[in-house]
C-alpha cells in the first residue's frame, strides 16, 4: 500500500486547499478582474488593498498576481476572458504589452482600465473603452526636487563644502521604467528651476529595491564620502535602503545629517519621517488610484458610460484619470496615513 | 500479497503522475463545474505550450545526469532578439530604426541560433572542461543575462521594453486554426510537433540511446564506445535551440519583450521534468511524463486562480508537489536496489 501514499497525499492537499478557499461570490454584482504586476510590491499592495476595500460592495473583484512576468499576466487575462469577466483592471508588467491585451479584450467587448503604468498613446487609441488611471510621473519628480530645494534654501549648512553647488547622488529604479526616467529628470530640473546649481556625483540603478539601495549607497559613500550633500531616490524603498547605509556610516547621530528624499510615502517611509531620518517623500496616492480604478471598472462593467458623476473623478481626454501627488514631510504626516 | 494488488501497485507507480493530474482536474471541477469547458482546456494547453518546449530541452540535459540553469535567460535572450527585428515600420521607438521588414523566418532562426550557441557553450564547458553542469550553466545563466541586457541597452533602445511587434508575428503567438470553440492555437500545434520530434529523438535515434546510456552510467557508456563529449555537446546545443524557440514564442504571445523575460523559467522546467518522472540522477525520463509534468503545473496555476485560491497557497501546493514527486522517485530507486 505504500505506493498509494503520493496519490493520497495529493488528494489530501487538494482537500485542504479547497476547504480553505474564499467563499463563493455574489453573482449579482458585476465581475471585475484585476491583474497586479506583482503582489510583493509595497506600493501596489496599497493600491490592491484599496481596490479590494472600495470594490467589495459594488463589484465581484477577483485580484491575481502576474509575478512580474508579462507572459504570466497575459495568461491571467485569458483566464478572465474565459470566466466572462465584465471589465478588467490591468497593472501592466511591461507597458508596451498593453496593445496585445487590448486585442484580446476588444473582440469580447470587455473594457480595460490600465493602472499605474501608462500604455503608449497609440495603444490607448485602439479602442474607446480603454482607460488609464495613474499619476503623472514627472509631477512626482518635480515635488521630490522641490523638497530638496526647500531644505537647501532653509539650511545653509547643507552646503558642506561651501561651494554653492549641491552635490547629489541618485538612486534610480529599473532602467527603462518610465517613472524612473521621469523622476530622475524632473527632480533635478525642479532643483535647478529653484535657482540652485547641482553636480551629480553618482547615479546608479537599485531596481526599486531596498537591499540594492543600501548596497549602492554604501558604494557611493565609499567613493565620495562626505562630498555627498543630498540623496535622491526614485522611490521610498531605495531611500530607506540608502538611510540604512548612511546610518552604518555614522549619519543621523549628533549633527551628522543627510537629506534623503523618496517617492511613494509607504508606511516604513512615514516611520522614517517620524524618526527624522527621511527628509521627505511624495505620496503616490495608492488609495485614490485603487478607488478610482475599481469605480471606473465597475461603471464600465455595467455597460454605462463613465462620467465625473458616476466615477467621482475627473476624466481627461475621455480616457485618463490623473491622481495627483502630494509632498509629505514631518509636518503633514497625517495626510499620508 | 496476491498478484492483483501487485499489478495495481505497478500500474499506480507507473502512472502516478497522470492520476495526480486527473485528481487535480476532478477536484477543481467539483469546486466549480464551469472549469470543465473547451475554453479552459484551450487556455491550459495554450499556456503549457512554451513551457513544454523549455521543459523538453531541460529533459535532454537532466537525462544525461546534468542540469541546466541557463534555460530561462536564454529564453529571454531569444525573446529580445526576435522582438528587436520584428517591429512594425511606423512604431515610434524601433530597435533598428532602418531595418526593412524581414521574412519572419530570419529573426526566428537567428534567435534559435543564439540559443543554440549558448547551449553549445554549455556543452563544451561540461564535456571538455569537466565543469559540473550546475556550475557551468549557472555561469552561462548569469552571462547570458548580461549579454541580453547589453543588447537591450544599445542605442536607440536604451533598455526600453520592445513593443509594436508585427501582427503577422504576434499572430503566431495568439492566433489559431479554426474558429469559435473548435479552434487550436498555433503555439499548441508547434508544441505538439516539438514534443513529437523530441519523442522520436529520445526513442528512435542513436543520440537518444546514447543520452540514456550516458545518464545511466557515464563510465559504462564510455567503455562501450560512445563518444560522450560529442554527444553531450550536441545535447546541450539542442536544449539551447529549444529555449531559443520558446523565447521567440513568448515574444509572439505577449507582443513584446524585455531582458527580464524568462526569469526563473529554468526552475519551472526542472520542476516539471522531475514531477514528470525524469530522474534527477539521470538515465530515466519520458516525453509523455514531461508533458504531463508541465500540464500539472499549468493546471495548478490556471485552475487554482480560476477558483480563486490565493497565489501564496498556490506556491505552497507547488512546493509540496515537487518534493513529493522527488521523494517518490527516490523511493523507486531504493526499492530497486
Amino acid at each position: 500500500m505504500k505506493k498509494l501514499a503520493p496519490v493520497l497525499l495529493a488528494g489530501c492537499m487538494l482537500g485542504g486547499l479547497l476547504a480553505g478557499c474564499s467563499s463563493s461570490s455574489d453573482s449579482k454584482l458585476p465581475k471585475v478582474g484585476v491583474a497586479i504586476y506583482k503582489f510583493d510590491d509595497t506600493f501596489m499592495t496599497g493600491v490592491r488593498n484599496s481596490i479590494a476595500e472600495n470594490g467589495k460592495d459594488i463589484a465581484t473583484v477577483d485580484i491575481v498576481d502576474s509575478q512580474n512576468s508579462q507572459p504570466t499576466q497575459n495568461d491571467k487575462v485569458d483566464l478572465f476572458i474565459t470566466k466572462n469577466t465584465k471589465a478588467l483592471i490591468i497593472n501592466p508588467v511591461d507597458r508596451t504589452a498593453a496593445g496585445v491585451i487590448i486585442d484580446k479584450a476588444k473582440p469580447k467587448n470587455i473594457p480595460v482600465v490600465f493602472l499605474n503604468r501608462e500604455p503608449l498613446p497609440e495603444d490607448m487609441k485602439k479602442w474607446d473603452k480603454v482607460y488609464y488611471v495613474g499619476a503623472k510621473a514627472e509631477e512626482s519628480g518635480t515635488l521630490e526636487g522641490q523638497l530638496i530645494a526647500d531644505y537647501w534654501k532653509a539650511h545653509p549648512e547643507a552646503d558642506k563644502n561651501k561651494d554653492g553647488v549641491l552635490q547629489y547622488v541618485m538612486l534610480k529604479g529599473e532602467p527603462g521604467h518610465q517613472d524612473a526616467e521621469l523622476r530622475t529628470k524632473y527632480s533635478i530640473q525642479a532643483i535647478e528651476d529653484a535657482g540652485i546649481k547641482v553636480e551629480k556625483l553618482a547615479e546608479d540603478t537599485a531596481m526599486w529595491d531596498r537591499v540594492k539601495g543600501q548596497e549602492k549607497m554604501a558604494a557611493f559613500l565609499a567613493s565620495h564620502g562626505d562630498k555627498i550633500e543630498a540623496v535622491l531616490a526614485n522611490n521610498d524603498d531605495m531611500a530607506l535602503g540608502a538611510i540604512e547605509a548612511l546610518k552604518a556610516a555614522g549619519y543621523f547621530k549628533g549633527d551628522k545629517y543627510m537629506p534623503v528624499v523618496g517617492v511613494d510615502a509607504t508606511a516604513p517611509a512615514i516611520q522614517a519621517l517620524q524618526e527624522g531620518t527621511l527628509l521627505g517623500t511624495v505620496l503616490n496616492d495608492a488609495k485614490n488610484q485603487g478607488k478610482a480604478s475599481v469605480k471606473l471598472a465597475t461603471v464600465l462593467a455595467k455597460g454605462e458610460t463613465p462620467t465625473k458623476d458616476n466615477v467621482g473623478y475627473d476624466i481627461s481626454d475621455n480616457q485618463y484619470i490623473w491622481i495627483a501627488y502630494k509632498k509629505i514631510t514631518k509636518d503633514n504626516i497625517a495626510d499620508a496615513q | 500479497m496476491n498478484t492483483n494488488t501487485k499489478k495495481l501497485q505497478g500500474f499506480l507507480s507507473q502512472n502516478v503522475i497522470y492520476i495526480v493530474l486527473a485528481l487535480l482536474i476532478i477536484a477543481i471541477t467539483i469546486y466549480d463545474p464551469s472549469f470543465l469547458a473547451i475554453n479552459t482546456l484551450r487556455d491550459i494547453l495554450n499556456q503549457s505550450s512554451t513551457r513544454v518546449i523549455i521543459a523538453l530541452g531541460t529533459a535532454f540535459v537532466l537525462i544525461t545526469g546534468g542540469t541546466d540553469l541557463s534555460a530561462g535567460r536564454v529564453v529571454g535572450l531569444a525573446a529580445v532578439v526576435s522582438a528587436s527585428m520584428l517591429q512594425v515600420q511606423d512604431y515610434g521607438r524601433r530597435f533598428f530604426p532602418n531595418l526593412p521588414d524581414l521574412p519572419i523566418i530570419v529573426p526566428v532562426l537567428l534567435s534559435i541560433a543564439a540559443g543554440l550557441v549558448f547551449g553549445l557553450i554549455n556543452g563544451l564547458i561540461v564535456a571538455k572542461f569537466k565543469v559540473p553542469p550546475f556550475i557551468a550553466t549557472l555561469g552561462t545563466m548569469v552571462a547570458v543575462y548580461g549579454v541580453n541586457s547589453l543588447y537591450f541597452d544599445t542605442e536607440p533602445n536604451q533598455s526600453q521594453p520592445i513593443g509594436g511587434l508585427r501582427p503577422d508575428f504576434t499572430n503566431i503567438g495568439s492566433g489559431s486554426i479554426g474558429s469559435g470553440s473548435f479552434s487550436i492555437p498555433y503555439i499548441v500545434i508547434i508544441a505538439l510537433v516539438v514534443a513529437f520530434i523530441v519523442w522520436v529523438v529520445f526513442n528512435k535515434t542513436k543520440l537518444g540511446k546514447n543520452m540514456y546510456a550516458i545518464g545511466g552510467n557515464e563510465q559504462a557508456a564510455k567503455v562501450s564506445g560512445i563518444n560522450v563529449a560529442k554527444n553531450l555537446i550536441w545535447i546541450y546545443a539542442i536544449a539551447g535551440a529549444l529555449y531559443g524557440l520558446a523565447g521567440v514564442l513568448e515574444a509572439a504571445r505577449t507582443g513584446g519583450a524585455t531582458n527580464n523575460y524568462g526569469n526563473m523559467y529554468e526552475l519551472d522546467a526542472i520542476a516539471a521534468c522531475v514531477v514528470g518522472g525524469v530522474s534527477t540522477t539521470g538515465g530515466i525520463g519520458r516525453v509523455q511524463g514531461v508533458v504531463a509534468g508541465v500540464l500539472i503545473f499549468t493546471v495548478i496555476n490556471y485552475g487554482l486562480t480560476f477558483i480563486g485560491v490565493s497565489p501564496y497557497w498556490q506556491l505552497i501546493i507547488k512546493g509540496l508537489i515537487i518534493v513529493a514527486a522527488v521523494a517518490f522517485d527516490m523511493r523507486k530507486y531504493a526499492t530497486r536496489k
